[in-house]
């Protein structure tokens, strides 16, 4: 299989977003949750690219991923801030201490 | 300096007085505020008699001009609305009687808001700031060159009646007062409101010389007849207006009750200035209401009303200041009554004259009050003449002025108007004003004798009756000599007339005869005609004055008998027609009247407005609120607080709608 092809980069993207979802649920740390969500990201971001090359192969897809990229790092920065934060706050990175927003 | 630069600096002078003492005044001031003020109004005084000197001008007319300040309301083509000020003879009148009287009371308030050591009240800056507003907003009302600005004044001055009222708004008393003035002046507003809407509609402007002009020809603003019918409803819709601001029947029992305000405010406010503002407006308006026979019959009987009415009440009163508020809406009626039967020129006058002597017994009254340590009722002094001398002596010309006592300001311009009345197709109207200026001298001198002589009585508290000091005083005597000399602008010196001396017109008389040429005209002239009697006789001229002379001299005899000579005589009076005296002291029962009519059965309904929103409109809403509180009740047990089992809730949820989305897209 051609790794260019449109189809093999939406495979590839789709295993990242599995694989991301997957982290997010299963571990308990928030900065490898944190990570997860960024590899769940670069998931979409592939699929992105991927689907502009299948309308075309025009630059429209990757230009659009740029965008993304540099919003996701902001993104990176504030999300690492609040667990900075929410450390300080119980001196542990376990989710498990934030469960106090019960019903 | 320019006529335009003159009319914007007299109102806005005081203003900034008032502006600069609510930014420096309680900041470093304090009780020196009164200087801010006092220099905007005094340079405001000066403004307006230089404005009246060029009004006035040369030999000729006076000068009559529209001045448009700035472009207000823009619509559609050009302006809609302009600030426009009307600069005549009239406005420079009422322009040197508001801020020359203002200017003295604010003199004497500097020394009454202060106890007897010289400190400043509470809320001393607060009370000149909102006099200057005060000066401010009367000067807008009257040099107004069109309906809008003339109601803005109209509402400004209101306010500030309001705020003054209830400046002592710690006593439940006074706030209740400022609230009772408010809502009846409502009242009235609401009528004047709906005659400026309706001159609107008819004549598509607002301006005064449009209106008037149409009003003078008869014709709509389509060029179409103008009917009477038309006119009179305008005219009768101004006049609710009136009534309320100036506190004629069945209005007027805002006024006595505002005598809960500081002295100076009822002296400057709710006697001298503000309450002739509706008299000054029907006067403004005289071609509107000579176009109308049945509106001047109203103003003239509703004048006549008041006047007697007001005054049998003043009878029997025992609180200083209220028995000059009664006298006041008394001499208001006698305003409308004048207006009412043509004789603009002379309710001017009037109101020109009663502005001296009525803001000087005011202020006597307060000077007295301010001796006695606040106490007002008259049965609890007495003999306060030797300790008072110029308080005494400034209290008995305006006694004698507003007893219409010949020679002094009261007497030429209140026989003016009952000349009037009498010589008008309503001739008893003018009998009702001469029983009135008869039980007018009788209790203007029943307080003057029960105060001030007589044995020496005070009040439990007080040691001895001081005189007040030099700012209390000097405002004083310059008012005394106002009271005394004032009418002299309505009367010339004429050899051969009344006493052998003196004709009853006047300089005021030509100098406000531009004014009201038109109206004079629609009424068809010789209507009111005050003072020219052509080649009338001597006595055909003058027998009423000798007449209304002859009823003030009896009126304070007779007041003097009964309160220094037989004391006996007036309580036995009271308990020989006991119930026309509890109806009187009662003030014809006129508060309970309303409360029943009016005010109990409109609370009840507040009442049930309130229970209806209470109970219906809320438990309509608790109810709908109720809806989601319930589904969240329901569904909080979900709510586990787990980051992942959201995460993994999400997720789900997700393949479900993928699933479904394919399981369309293939079938």
């Amino acid at each position: 299989m051609d790794m260019t092809e449109p189809r093999a980069l939406m495979v590839i993207g789709a295993v990242l977003f599995g694989l991301g979802v997957v982290g997010f649920l299963t571990r308990r740390n928030l900065i490898v949750m944190f990570l997860s969500t960024e590899v769940m990201f670069q998931g979409v971001l592939i699929n992105l690219v991927a689907m502009g090359l299948a309308r075309g192969g025009n630059l429209h897809g990757q230009a659009f991923g740029l965008f993304v990229l540099v919003i996701a790092a902001v993104e990176a920065g504030l999300g690492l801030a609040i667990i900075v934060m929410l450390f300080r706050r119980r001196g542990t990175l376990d989710a498990e201490a934030w469960r106090e927003m019960r019903g | 300096m320019e006529l335009k630069t003159l009319a914007i600096l007299i109102p806005m002078l005081p203003l900034i007085g008032a502006a600069l003492v609510g930014v420096v005044g309680l900041r470093g001031l304090r009780d020196r505020s009164h200087w801010l003020v006092l220099t905007g109004v005094g340079l405001s005084l000066v403004a307006a008699v230089w404005l009246s000197r060029i009004v006035k001008g040369g030999v000729g007319e006076p000068v009559v001009e529209s001045l448009t300040i700035y472009e207000w309301i823009s619509a559609g083509a050009g302006s809609w609305l302009n600030v426009t000020f009307r600069v005549d003879a009239l406005t420079s009148v009422m322009l040197l009687t508001v801020v020359g009287i203002s200017f003295l009371i604010i003199m004497y308030s500097v020394g009454y808001m202060r106890d007897h050591h010289g400190h400043a009240e509470r809320g001393y800056e607060r009370f000149f700031a909102f006099l200057g507003i005060f000066v401010f907003s009367m000067t807008t009302l009257v040099l107004a060159g069109n309906f809008l600005l003339l109601y803005l004044g109209w509402e400004l001055v209101g306010l500030s009646s309001y705020l003054l009222i209830g400046f002592y708004y710690q006593r439940p008393a006074a706030a209740a007062a400022a609230k009772k003035a408010f809502l009846v002046n409502r009242i009235g507003d609401f009528g004047f409101g709906l005659g400026i809407f309706l001159i609107y509609l008819t004549f598509r402007t607002l301006d005064y010389n449009a209106v008037f002009d149409m009003v003078e020809r008869g014709v709509m603003a389509d060029g179409t007849l103008l009917e009477t019918s038309r006119i009179t409803t305008i005219a009768l819709l101004l006049f609710c207006g009136a009534m309320g601001k100036s506190a004629q029947l069945p209005l007027h029992v805002w006024l006595p009750d505002a005598m809960e305000g500081p002295t100076p405010v009822s002296a400057l406010i709710h006697a001298a200035t503000m309450v002739t503002a509706g008299v000054y407006m029907v006067a403004r308006c005289s071609v509107i209401f000579a176009s109308s026979p049945l509106a001047m019959t109203l103003v003239a009987c509703i004048g006549a009303a008041t006047a007697f009415f007001a005054a049998t009440i003043a009878l029997t009163q025992f609180d200083l200041k209220r028995i000059l508020a009664y006298s006041t809406l008394s001499q208001l009626g006698y305003m409308f009554l004048g207006l009412g039967v043509g004789a603009f020129d002379s309710a001017i006058f009037h109101l020109y004259t009663h502005a001296f002597f009525k803001a000087l017994l005011f202020l006597c009254a307060g000077s007295v009050m301010h001796a006695m340590g606040g106490v007002i009722d008259i049965r609890r002094f007495g003999g306060l003449a030797k300790g008072m001398k110029v308080t005494a002596v400034t209290f008995w010309i305006g006694g004698l002025a507003l007893a219409g006592c010949p020679l002094l300001a009261g007497f030429w311009s209140k026989d003016e108007i009952v000349h009037a009345a009498l010589y008008s197709n309503m001739p008893w109207l003018g009998a009702v004003a001469l029983v009135t200026a008869l039980l007018t001298a009788f209790y203007t001198f029943r307080m003057i004798f029960i105060t001030f002589h007589g044995p020496l009585k005070l009040p439990q508290g007080v040691e001895h009756a001081h005189e007040s000091g030099r700012w209390v005083t000097v405002p004083l005597m310059l008012l005394a000599v106002g009271a005394a000399l004032a009418g002299y602008v309505g009367a010339t010196w004429h050899p051969g007339g009344f006493a052998g001396l003196f004709e009853t017109e006047g300089p005021i008389h030509h100098f406000l005869a531009t004014v009201f040429a038109p109206a004079q005209a629609v009424l068809g002239g010789g209507h009111g005609e005050v003072g020219s009697h052509g080649g009338a006789s001597y006595w055909a001229t003058y027998w009423l004055m000798y007449i209304s002379s002859a009823l003030a001299f009896w009126g304070i005899v007779t007041a003097w008998y009964f309160y220094r000579r037989a004391p006996m005589v007036p309580g036995a009076i009271a308990l020989w027609a006991a119930p026309v005296y509890r109806l009187l002291y009662n003030k014809y029962y006129v508060d309970e009247i309303y409360d029943v009519v009016f005010v109990r059965p409109l609370r009840r309904f507040g009442g049930l407005c309130y229970d209806a929103d209470r109970f219906f409109i809320n438990g309509l809403l608790w109810l709908i609120a109720a809806v989601p509180r319930a589904i969240g009740y329901g569904l909080r047990g979900w709510q586990h607080g787990a980051m992942q089992g959201y995460a993994l809730a999400m997720v789900v949820g997700l393949l479900a709608i993928m699933l479904w989305a394919l399981i369309r897209s293939a079938a």
